[in-house]
């Protein structure tokens, strides 16, 4: 299993990274995976590559991922090219007349890629007083509802409760639901 | 995660004491250090020096008195270290040292793509060159024992990909070394360098001990140097050096060629010539991975069966990435990889849908960004030297000048005002030099007082935010506070280091008063221009990383009837937190990122952007 995980520094996309490390770990699976540090982490474009199973390098190739998990539509639209044919993609949306481009519709097609959408903002302004660092989480919530990465909400909030501090815990547990509703309906 | 693996490894291997000065990708490897030696109970010492020649002498000194000790730094910080490390490397050490340092190719965070394997070489010490972080923490081991028993400073030299990649590693308990520390005099090639036996002795010593030592490599690891064969006939053999040996493994599988066989070498230097002269000589054609430069190449003396950067089959520059790896693969087996029409189409869309480059910035309510805006709102047409730090993303408003090295902000600023000095005429344009408090303690007090001593007129910024914020928050001399539970250091206060170097005018400023600042600025610009001698402001605001507590809020919005779409705001505030409608060509407050700092306000010419009051929700 092959993750690409972007996003703009300082929404926490290490935590996202770290949680499925965390998993994989306890199942037992071998991973390896590359992060971004440093000055990239201000608000640049930041990517996470991540790969479950019998891997040596910890970079993922173009046409290669299982699932992108987008934090940003632009970050999305930036590398989709790393999903494999029949790759999936979770993609938090603040624009969604972005999805109507007809160059993108038809690769996601040619690619039998499957687009799973969510209007995070949104969902966090309503929730979560406009808390956008949950974007993370709500995105992990979001994978389980899509039913992807061969992990289940229990498992994410499992680990999520292990890894977040403590005084984050209740809240995290109750965005992993938001996402996974969102996706699920 | 890679530098923990690192950190794990010199804690087990028994090292005693640890010292650093954090650049990124090396950063998190020091307190990775303090960590396990208190979950393993160790007595090491773990300390950040205040640049990476104290970190790396402490180090040296260390093993004077026989312990196992370890520097670590980047790639820039060996350059730092590089007088030290040039001369020990003259030395019979007396106990094991290693120094770490993390090249970064590709340059994520750095400001070269050197590689310091060629550093081991120019110094004639051992390099080790981990593949991925499992290795990188066995590779610790065995630097020591060759540390130990050629009495050598030895090198590990990570890459980015190790240094940041998330693996699972083996652990193990901490070795527990009988070795009490003690310092015998030993004058040459020990503990002093002494020009007059140097070209006699210590340096024919150095010279036959690499000899032995690249003899030793040979066969000394073949856990870290060994060959992959292909199946049946290889069509081409391949030597990879480092991560390249994790990535042309997934390449080669991901393929599914078996036809190419692989040369892993994990010592690159001094190189196991005869090892690579033997695998070149039973292949027809070898391609060479290595990154940054061609170290491993460059040591053959026979390359023409060799495809390498020498005759261009491999980029000069850019990180070897997967992607890059492949392609190049490829082309060596003479296969060219076609453009898929759907990926034309993916190309096109993200040009129809406008994507841009999203370069780092500064984080929104950084106190760093009113610090700059008020520099250019004094003074538009002044000269800022900047530096090393968070503050280097000042760029993207348009705020800084220049940039080379630690500390340079300062120096350069001398040669700034000298350059106008030498005309006769004195400057036209302010001068003014910005740095962090970090570095300010790492290299900015020598340059202050050679700027003292001769007369420069300039003002001084120190963006004080109370941490080293760029590699991600570690303490240093103004904050004191140290790694290991239960230690705490003495605060080296800031004002006190400015005033030690001898600057007379020093001001302490709170960053988001950004109209009162302006005058600070008026003010220290005209003490440093009238009484020839640097003047000094402090803008002090914490880092926004690391607050524990919420700052008040004071949210904005932009007036749209008053905004004229002058785009000031964007090109000299830049704030993630403020952006532009190229529609409606006006400035508007993006939700997601502001935070309520409430500083902008300042910014607008136009008093545009308001307050929101409490009444209006």
């Amino acid at each position: 299993m092959q993750f690409i995980i972007v996003g703009i520094g300082g929404q926490g996309i290490l935590f996202t990274s770290r949680v499925l490390g965390h998993i994989a770990l306890k199942k037992g699976q071998k991973v390896v995976g590359s992060e971004v540090h440093g000055m990239s982490q201000r608000g640049g474009s930041v990517i996470s590559h991540y790969k479950i199973g019998e891997y040596n390098s910890p970079l993922v190739q173009k046409g290669e991922a299982d699932i992108l998990l987008a934090f940003d539509q632009m970050e999305g639209l930036r590398n989709y090219d790393f999903l494999r044919q029949g790759g999936s993609a979770v993609v938090n949306v603040h624009d969604p007349e972005h999805f109507e481009n007809e160059g993108l519709k038809a690769f996601f097609k040619e690619r039998k890629i499957s687009l799973h959408r969510m209007k995070g903002y949104e969902i966090l302004k309503e929730h979560m007083k406009g808390n956008f660092l949950f974007l993370n989480v709500l995105i992990l919530g979001a994978m389980c509802g899509a039913d992807l990465g061969g992990v289940s909400l229990d498992e994410v909030k499992e680990a999520v409760s292990e890894l977040a501090p403590s005084r984050f815990v209740e809240a995290n547990l109750k965005v992993l639901d938001l996402g996974y509703q969102a996706i699920k309906g | 995660m890679g530098n923990e693996a690192i950190a794990r490894g010199v804690v087990e291997a028994g090292c005693e004491v640890a010292s650093a000065y954090p650049g990124t990708p090396s950063s998190e490897i020091l307190p990775a250090i303090a960590h396990f030696a208190d979950q393993l109970g160790t007595s090491t010492q773990v300390e950040w020096g205040a640049n990476e020649k104290v970190a790396y002498e402490i180090a040296v000194g260390a093993t004077f008195a026989g312990k196992r000790s370890c520097a670590v730094m980047k790639q820039v910080g060996l350059d730092v270290a590089a007088d030290p490390f040039m001369t020990s490397a003259n030395f019979e050490l007396n106990g094991g040292l290693i120094v770490v340092v993390a090249d970064d190719p590709g340059c994520h965070a750095s400001q070269t793509d050197q590689d310091c394997r060629y550093f081991a070489m120019y110094a004639r010490i051992p390099c080790f060159d981990p593949c991925d972080a499992r290795e990188a923490k066995e590779m610790v081991f065995s630097a020591y024992e060759v540390s130990e028993k050629y009495r050598v400073v030895t090198m590990l030299r990570p890459t980015t990909r190790v240094d940041h990649c998330r693996q699972d590693v083996e652990l193990k308990e901490a070795l527990k070394l009988d070795n009490p520390a003690h310092f015998e005099r030993r004058p040459y090639a020990g503990n002093i360098h002494f020009p007059a036996r140097l070209d006699r002795e210590s340096i024919p010593m150095r010279n036959q001990r690499y000899a032995r030592i690249q003899e030793d490599f040979e066969t000394a690891f073949p856990q870290y140097n060994y060959e992959v064969p292909a199946k049946g006939k290889a069509s081409l053999g391949v030597i990879a050096g480092g991560i390249c040996f994790s990535t042309i493994m997934d390449v080669l599988k991901g393929l599914g060629r078996e036809d190419v066989s692989v040369l892993k070498i994990g010592t690159p230097v001094p190189l196991p010539l005869k090892m690579v002269e033997d695998f070149i000589a039973r292949h027809d054609r070898v391609l060479i991975f290595e990154e940054t430069y061609p170290v491993i190449e460059n040591q053959l003396l026979d390359r023409t069966k060799v495809m390498g950067r020498w005759n261009g089959h491999v980029p000069m520059e850019r990180e070897l990435t997967i992607d890059v790896v492949k392609e190049y693969l490829l082309k060596a087996l003479g296969q060219e990889e076609s453009v898929s029409p759907s990926l034309q189409k993916f190309e096109k869309a993200q040009e129809e849908l406008g994507l841009f480059v999203r370069p780092p910035r500064l984080c929104p309510g950084c106190g760093h960004r009113p610090s700059y805006a008020s520099i250019r709102k004094a003074f538009p047409n002044c000269i800022v030297c900047s530096d090393i730090g968070c503050y280097s993303l000042s760029k993207q408003q348009n705020a800084i000048d220049t940039i080379i090295s630690m500390g340079a902000s300062i120096t350069v600023a001398s040669g700034m005002y000298l350059a106008h000095k030498a005309d006769g005429k004195g400057t036209d344009r302010p001068i003014f030099a910005t740095l962090g408090d970090s570095t300010f303690y790492h290299n900015g007090m020598t340059g202050l007082t050679t700027a003292v001593y001769n007369r420069h007129a300039f003002v001084l910024g120190i963006m004080d935010n109370s941490i080293t914020a760029m590699t991600g928050g570690q303490d240093h001399p103004g904050s004191g506070s140290k790694m290991r539970e239960g230690e705490e250091g003495v605060v080296v206060p800031l004002e006190d280091a400015v005033k030690g170097c001898g600057v007379r005018y020093v001001k302490v400023v709170e960053a988001y008063e950004l109209k009162d600042n302006v005058q600070v600025v008026k003010e220290a610009w005209e003490y440093a221009r009238t009484h020839e001698e640097p003047a000094v402001i402090i803008f002090r605001h914490p880092c926004l990383t690391k607050l524990k507590v919420k700052q008040e809020q004071h949210p904005v919005r932009v007036d749209q009837e008053k905004c004229i779409g002058c785009r000031y705001c964007i090109d000299f505030f830049n704030c993630p937190g403020l952006a532009f409608d190229e529609e409606k060509k006006k400035a508007y407050i993006d939700e997601r990122f502001c935070i309520n700092c409430g500083v902008c306000p300042e910014i607008c010419p136009h008093g545009a952007i308001v307050f929101v009051k409490e009444d209006d929700e």
